[in-house]
């Protein structure tokens, strides 16, 4: 991956806000970070800033939610994710992509091993948003398949979400607009 | 010969809402065949076998292959190799057709692009064939590319520019969706479900499966 300048101020902004978002338990803050990370996950299409999308976004809604009361180990938790987040961060600006990554992939190791009477908890939450990010990524204009390669989700289990949201569709042109396009498909069956 | 080349979407589409069955009655009532490419096998039977939520939708499809509804393209006398040629070069330009910031960006996979490349090879067959596609993007290319420059500008906040000299390598295939699909079942009296409210029913149904339609298109399709 070869990030740019800009791109690398901006994933530290967002890593350094996350860690003040998550101190001041800041769903609002978490939320939008993960969305305006996205638009940099659908040019770059790495796995870090998936990961960071998927992070803020999961995060914000243990928050919203106040499920942080669920674990014990909260404060715990809070502390070496941000110390994780912080090593990315740094590792970033230095250009030190390995410690980068090492530091994401840290971070959501850290995540799903919140608690061990909650693992599935978290497992579905991650889950859904996965499906939730993959559907906000089709509409920035990313093909069905390629966003649930991205994701690491089934088109199956893509399809079905995305068929529940107003997703723009395209307008249509001279070309084929709806009338044209009943009329081909029934012109080739014969009908 | 006509084909209709499918989508992965299309076919989980009719998978979850129980119609598979109307490629079969499509093809028994029209001779038209239903081709499928190795990775749109691969997305619709070979993933989701053994995911305990989706394996019946993937048997169901698998069913259709074996009985002869849905064909691989050696049928049609289209080799594999061929394909995958033809589904890299049209990768290349459809991921070298938007960028941002100076960098390409990846719009599309292998799976429907591989739509493409068969019905690219049948034409150079003489065989008639639509592509049934129910995602936005791959359509898009195709029909409206400007479009996904807008969409992608508007959605991801940055000037997203178009390579207009790829487009051309995408404008000569015809789509269709599983709403049209359903639409020519219908018609065709395919549709087992005699109830006079079964189209608009059907056609909703493919919407909230996946197909890129809108409730206005709906509107006007329900009235054909």
């Amino acid at each position: 991956m070869q990030i740019e300048k800009e791109e690398i101020e901006h994933i530290s902004i967002v890593l350094e806000e996350m860690k003040v978002a998550l101190i001041e338990k800041n769903s609002t803050k978490l939320r939008d970070l993960s969305d305006n990370t996205i638009h940099m996950s659908c040019s770059h299409q790495d796995a870090e800033s998936i990961t960071i999308v998927i992070l803020a976004y999961v995060l914000s809604k243990i928050v919203e939610r106040e499920d942080y009361s669920r674990f014990k180990n909260w404060e715990n938790f809070v502390e070496k994710f941000n110390y994780l987040l912080n090593l990315a961060s740094k590792s970033i600006k230095l250009r030190n992509e390995k410690t980068f990554r090492e530091g994401i992939e840290k971070a959501i190791e850290t995540l799903k091993n919140i608690s061990k009477d909650e693992t599935s908890y978290i497992q579905d939450l991650i889950k859904k948003a996965c499906i939730n990010k993959a559907s906000k990524i089709y509409e920035h204009g990313i093909s069905l398949q390629q966003t649930a390669k991205l994701l690491g989700i089934s088109q199956w289990e893509l399809s079905d979400y995305v068929g529940q949201k107003s997703i723009e569709v395209v307008k249509e042109t001279k070309k084929v607009d709806t009338k044209k396009r009943a009329k081909i498909a029934l012109e080739f069956f014969g009908k | 010969m006509k084909a209709v080349v499918l989508d992965s979407g299309p076919l989980i589409n009719l998978s979850m809402n129980g119609i598979l069955y109307i490629l079969k009655g499509l093809k028994e009532k029209t001779g038209v065949r239903f081709l499928i490419t190795k990775e749109v096998r691969s997305e619709t039977i070979d993933k989701p076998t053994g995911i305990p939520r989706f394996e019946l939708g993937a048997l169901m499809i698998s069913q259709l292959l074996k009985e002869g509804t849905l064909e691989m393209p050696d049928n049609a006398g289209i080799r594999d190799e061929r394909i995958k040629e033809i589904t890299t070069e049209l990768m290349d330009y459809a991921n070298h057709t938007l960028s941002s910031n100076g960098k390409f960006i990846n719009i599309v996979s292998p799976a429907e692009i591989s739509c493409l490349a068969l019905s690219k090879l049948l034409s150079e067959k003489n065989i008639e064939s639509l592509v049934a596609v129910d995602e936005r993007t791959t359509r898009t290319l195709g029909e409206n590319p400007e479009s996904l420059e807008e969409i992608m500008s508007k959605k991801m906040h940055t000037i997203v520019k178009i390579n207009k000299k790829n487009l051309g390598k995408f404008s000569n295939f015809n789509f269709i969706r599983s709403t049209e699909l359903v639409l020519v079942a219908f018609k065709l009296g395919v549709l087992e479900i005699k109830d006079p409210r079964a189209l608009e029913a059907v056609l909703y149904a493919t919407k909230f499966k996946g197909a890129a339609v809108s409730f206005d298109e709906i509107n006007i399709l329900k009235k054909m």
